[in-house]
């Protein structure tokens, strides 16, 4: 089980041992371990993305009581091989009146912050690629400038639908970006700092989501509005506004802002399971396994939310983040304060 | 109205997470054939042993979607030589098949229809059913 555990540890181990005997520098070591990191980090994401594209269509198919895709290879498995090919092999089209540098632009700054988001999480022990003291904080940060490329896909496409589809997309996430940070406030000051790998082993014992029930489900809806998905997915609103700001968008660069959505997805499901679940904690399997099925059960909670409920209204949008998500959160920081201000008052 | 607040939320929560444990009610249609209905209306099929070839049936057809041909013998009596029905226009209506007074057509409950060519959508049932015919007394005898 050890070895199973540390495989990816002694990976990287070895790695370096066989860089050093070439008689590279330690910075060239640096620098190619990051390289290393990078395209692992890239790996995930993308497996993941393929996955759940196709898993999202089959929870969403075993919902409405259908079997969801099934015609390619067993049980469907290969359909998002297929509908990869398929936007690989389709036209970039780029519309006559739109600003062509920015609409590029666009398409491919959505993909960076969805990426970004993943060297802050601990996979598994001692398996992160950037323990910052600011974890958090730079996941927060940085999550909310993919706002910019939404925003810029929807200017740059100069298409009425687009820029109301980003309109959207901006106020939503900018109003659940608020809930949101104060949501984690509490878990912060439970675990005392911003670092994930504290956070992870601030949980040892207890989960915070049983002590901070409140942060978990605010978390969770603010989360679901800054994913864009049902019921918050106004800014895509196919049935209105077509696809939002990716109206204009064909081909591979679509598939990006998907490849983005999903991503999303993963970091998102990854945070939660990281501030509410113990992380990577659990007895028995390897710990990058627990991580794995942790994250996955929360990507079913998300599919599933988005599967059950209608989209909302938008005035109904705003009215929850304001008057109810921030006032909640709010409460829910005070009063965690106050406990443990109290606790420690009583000595323990 | 009543209850607490989401109660409303756990409640559909709770439909689509029984709905995605149970059975899909979909049919799962190349594996699974439907079960049709004896009055199911598909392809028409032709007894030429009963019609006479009046054309009535494509009086009433609102899509002119049968063409008949026939030939006269010496004794002036008509005889079916041809019998098209081209399904790209029709309506599956029936009312043709109530027209004839001979009771010569029918619906089958073949429904698989599609072509690759608009020529593959259009039958000839009085050559359909001689050659359907010339099979059974091949087999017969
Ligand atoms: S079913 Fe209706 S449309 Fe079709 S051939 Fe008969 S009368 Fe015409
Ligand atoms: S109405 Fe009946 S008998 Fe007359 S031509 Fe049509 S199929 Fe034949």
């Amino acid at each position: 089980m050890a070895s199973v555990e540390t495989v990816f540890l002694s990976g990287d181990q070895w790695l370096k041992n066989w860089l050093f005997s070439w008689g590279m520098p330690e910075s060239w070591v640096f620098l190619c371990t990051v390289v290393v990191y990078a395209v692992a980090v890239l790996l995930f994401v993308f497996a993941n993305v393929i996955f759940l594209v196709y898993l999202e269509r089959k929870v969403a198919g075993y919902m409405q009581q259908r079997l969801g895709p099934n015609r390619v290879g067993p049980g469907g498995i290969f359909q998002c091989v297929a509908d990869a090919l398929k936007l690989l092999g389709k036209e970039d089209i780029i519309p006559a009146s739109a600003d062509r540098g920015l609409f590029r632009l666009a398409s491919l700054l959505i993909f960076i912050p969805a990426t970004m988001l993943f060297v802050v999480i601990p996979f598994g022990r001692e398996m992160i690629v950037a323990d910052l003291n600011v974890g958090l904080l730079y996941f927060i940060a940085v999550g909310s400038t993919a706002t910019i490329a939404v925003l810029m896909g929807g200017w740059s496409a100069n298409n009425k639908y687009s820029l109301l589809g980003s309109m959207r997309a901006v106020a939503q996430m900018i109003s659940y970006e608020i809930p949101l940070a104060f949501s984690l406030l509490g878990v912060i000051m439970l675990a005392g700092s911003l670092r994930m790998s504290e956070i992870v082993a601030a949980q040892k014992d207890l989960w915070f989501v049983v002590l901070q029930p409140v942060a978990f489900i605010t978390y969770f809806i603010a989360a679901t509005a800054e994913l864009n998905r049902g019921p918050f997915d106004l800014p895509e609103g196919e049935q209105e506004i077509i696809a939002g700001p990716f109206v204009e968008y064909s081909g591979m660069r679509y598939a990006l802002f998907f490849l983005a959505e999903y991503a999303n997805l993963v970091s998102v499901s990854a945070l939660a399971v990281t501030l509410f679940f113990g992380g990577w904690q659990g007895p028995w399997l390897p710990s990058w396994l627990w991580f794995v099925i942790k994250v996955y059960f929360m990507i079913f909670l998300f599919m599933w939310v988005k599967w059950t409920f209608p989209r909302i209204r938008v005035d109904h949008l705003m009215g929850l983040a304001w008057k109810f998500l921030l006032p909640v959160s709010l409460v829910n920081v005070f009063v965690t304060g106050t406990a443990i201000k109290l606790f420690q008052a009583m000595g323990w | 109205m009543s209850g607490v607040y989401g109660e409303g939320l756990l409640k559909g929560l709770g439909i689509t997470i029984r709905h995605f444990f149970g059975k899909a009610i979909t049919e799962q249609y190349p594996e699974r054939r439907p079960k049709l209905a004896p009055r199911f209306h598909g392809l028409l099929s032709l007894d030429p042993t009963k019609c006479t070839a009046c054309g009535t049936c494509a009086n009433f057809c609102p899509n002119g979607v049968i063409r008949i041909k026939s030939e006269r013998d010496e004794q002036k009596r008509r005889h079916l030589t041809g019998y098209e029905v081209n399904l790209l226009y029709c309506l599956f209506c029936g009312l043709c098949v109530e027209a004839c007074p001979e009771g010569a057509l029918r619906f089958t409950p073949h429904f698989e229809l599609a072509t690759y060519r608009r020529a593959g959508a259009i039958y000839d049932l009085y050559a359909l059913s001689r050659e359907a015919a010339g099979e059974r007394r091949a087999a017969g005898g």
